[in-house]
């Protein structure tokens, strides 16, 4: 056996020890350093863009089906209302990856910061579309906002207020594209992307029997594809919004 | 190990920027009768009996024609058709001449794979293979058989997997090799396609109509033929005869005769004069025994037992060829154009038109 001799701690080092714990224990007693956040009474406060439920915007939707073709988890399904077709999830699937929010061409779907949801049933956990919309029923019993802050020692910062948990935020920059007749010379005159274009952007009139002429709006165009998707001969395909604008222009010019 | 040969491609990005507006000026024909367009294909091609079940009109955008093994129909097109016009400007039998004769070709050879079993030299194969190996397509359209020689279609990427003698092999049934054309042509960068001289015929009326499929098809190799059946006509008559398909291992038409041989080695042979009544409509005014408009015609007339006769007619059929025989993939033969010119005259002489 080995034994580990322990050196007695000298005198003035014990009692310098000593001093520094009972301070601590008076700093704690004035003010705690616990970062505990009493929920529900105290709630964080969120980045605006936390991916909590979302949020359905039927005015700005195109029913371009996009979230529906995106979603990681297949859970969102199109709902025939009238004569479009709305998403709905179902959060027994959702993942809360927001890919649906990323993909959106007219942010028609948004996030929220709510998080702590309860559902009575299974069943209730799959939302049509107009469930989507509007905030939910929310109980509340917070009254404090808490922030983290994490320059030099972590300190928090109570604020006696309530955070709206829906805001509005701006849709991050993302490349916009813009639905362009690359190959005409394939076009069959199916007329499917004018049919299928959820923005009316697409039009076309036949001049004669022989003679169609075919018409996309860029300003109205959202990008969604759904045409390319949709063209049987490959004719569309998807260009830069700017790359687009900058061609125009150069033409005028030469 | 399994090599996973990956080829990444892109869409072709065209240099000029996109337009917003387009003209689209393409001949539409006429209409016959005062009706929707596949109305119009209706009474001039499939009511009057000279379609060639090539498929190529399924190119209808929104997929109403249906190409089973049954007279090509769109149920419900007075409703359903948009009127595009696109079957009857892609379909061959639509203002329709027929094309006879060996038409051009650049070498006239026989020619034996040592690498696969075909229905004669599997030559067909061999080009197919050599085209993928070369990097002139991605992948080729091969029609498959199930266990009662019902024809349907299979992609194939590798060589290795022709080893399959269900994939090789002639079907003497009306394969979808059209259909399966248009349902992957926006996912494939460059294929092969094998048909019936009407499928290369409905290929290259395609490929003027729209040059998507110029673009992407690189290589069409043609079957000598004289006619095709509807597989449920041919399996019923056949079991009329007590022969039971899915018993067999090969079918083959030899100087006049249908041939059925069972895996057990035994052989049926019935005149093919005696199937005169299952010989589809559409058949019987087909002069196109070369399948002139191919890239590379293959058969089995004119060549010694084992061999296939092939005419090459474009470059890339020479190119592909100089490379099999440069691989040793092939042993090279002799060929009897004569023999081949005889069957081309006789199928004009049986086959007139208009119908006399
Ligand atoms: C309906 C029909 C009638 C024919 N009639 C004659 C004839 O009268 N005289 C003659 O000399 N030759 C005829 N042939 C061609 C002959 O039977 C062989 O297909 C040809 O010699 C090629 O043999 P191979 O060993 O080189 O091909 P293989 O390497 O065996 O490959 C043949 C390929 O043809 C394709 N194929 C098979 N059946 C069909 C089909 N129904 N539709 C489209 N593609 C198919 C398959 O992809 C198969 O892999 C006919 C072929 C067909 C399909």
């Amino acid at each position: 056996m080995v034994r580990i001799k322990v050196e007695k701690p000298k005198v003035h080092k014990s009692v310098a020890l000593h001093i520094k714990a009972i301070t601590t224990a008076f700093k704690e007693a004035i003010s705690p350093g616990t970062i505990t956040i009493h929920y529900p009474r105290e709630r964080r406060k969120l980045p605006d863009n936390f991916r909590g439920l979302l949020q359905l915007d039927k005015e700005k939707c195109i029913n371009c089906f996009r979230c529906a073709h995106i979603c990681p988890a297949n859970a969102i399904q199109m709902y025939q209302r009238e004569n479009k077709y709305y998403p709905g999830i179902d959060y027994t699937k959702c993942i809360l990856c927001h890919f649906c929010v990323d993909s959106c061409p007219t942010a028609a779907l948004k996030p929220s910061k709510i998080h702590d949801v309860a559902f009575a049933s299974l069943s209730t956990m799959v939302l049509p579309p107009e469930e989507l919309a509007g905030e939910p029923e929310m109980w509340r019993e917070d009254t404090v906002t808490v922030e983290y802050d994490f320059d030099g020692d972590l300190k928090m910062i109570k604020r006696k207020e309530v955070e709206n948990l829906i805001v509005e935020v701006e849709k991050p920059k993302r490349p916009e594209f813009v639905a362009g007749a690359a190959f005409p010379e394939n076009c069959i005159a199916c007329r499917i992307c004018v049919n299928s274009c959820p923005q009316n952007a697409i039009t076309f009139k036949l001049q004669d029997l022989q003679t169609m002429v075919l018409e996309i709006d860029f300003e109205k165009c959202t990008g969604c594809m759904v045409c390319i998707r949709n063209c049987p001969t490959q004719t569309l395909l998807p260009f830069r919004r700017e790359e687009v604008l900058k061609g125009g222009e150069s033409d005028e010019q030469g | 190990m399994n090599k996973v040969d990956v080829k990444l491609w892109k869409i072709p990005i065209p240099e000029k920027p996109p337009e917003c507006r387009f003209d689209w000026t393409k001949e539409r024909p006429e209409r016959v009768e005062r009706c929707k367009y596949f109305g119009n294909l209706k009474a001039v091609v499939i009511d009057k009996g000279i379609c060639s079940h090539c498929g190529t009109c399924y190119i209808c955008p929104v997929r109403g024609i249906v190409v089973e093994d049954k007279p090509i129909d769109f149920p419900n097109w007075r409703k359903d058709c948009i009127d595009c016009g696109a079957c009857i400007r892609v379909c061959p039998r639509y203002d329709y001449t027929p094309l006879n004769g060996l038409g051009e070709y650049i070498e006239a050879v026989a020619g034996k794979s040592k690498r696969f079993k075909g229905q004669d030299g599997a030559m067909v194969s061999e080009f197919m293979a050599g085209a993928l190996e070369m990097g002139i397509i991605d992948v080729a359209l091969f029609v498959a058989r199930d266990e009662e020689f019902k024809p349907y279609v299979v992609h194939i990427t590798d060589p290795d997997q022709l080893k399959d003698e269900r994939i090789t092999g002639t079907k003497y049934s009306f394969a979808s090799v059209m259909p399966e054309l248009h349902d992957s042509i926006k996912h494939v960068r460059a294929v092969g396609i094998i048909g019936t001289p009407c499928m290369i015929s409905g290929l290259r009326k395609l490929q003027k109509v729209v040059p998507l499929y110029k673009q992407k098809v690189k290589l069409a190799i043609g079957l000598f033929c004289t006619e095709n059946f509807y597989h449920w006509q041919l399996k019923e008559f056949l079991e009329g005869r007590g022969i039971d398909l899915r018993k067999a291992v090969k079918t083959d038409i030899k100087k006049g005769n249908f041939i059925v041989t069972y895996d057990t080695g035994e052989e049926f042979s019935i005149p093919v004069k005696e199937m005169e009544e299952i010989v589809p409509d559409g058949c019987k005014v087909c002069q196109d025994f070369s399948a002139v408009e191919a890239d590379a015609s293959v058969g089995s007339v004119g060549s010694k037992k084992g061999f296939s006769s092939v005419l090459i007619r474009s470059e890339t059929a020479k190119e592909i060829f100089e490379y099999l025989k440069e691989k040793d993939y092939i042993e090279v033969g002799e060929v009897k154009i004569d023999v081949i010119k005889r069957l081309c005259d006789y199928k004009v002489k049986i086959h007139p038109y208009p119908k006399g």
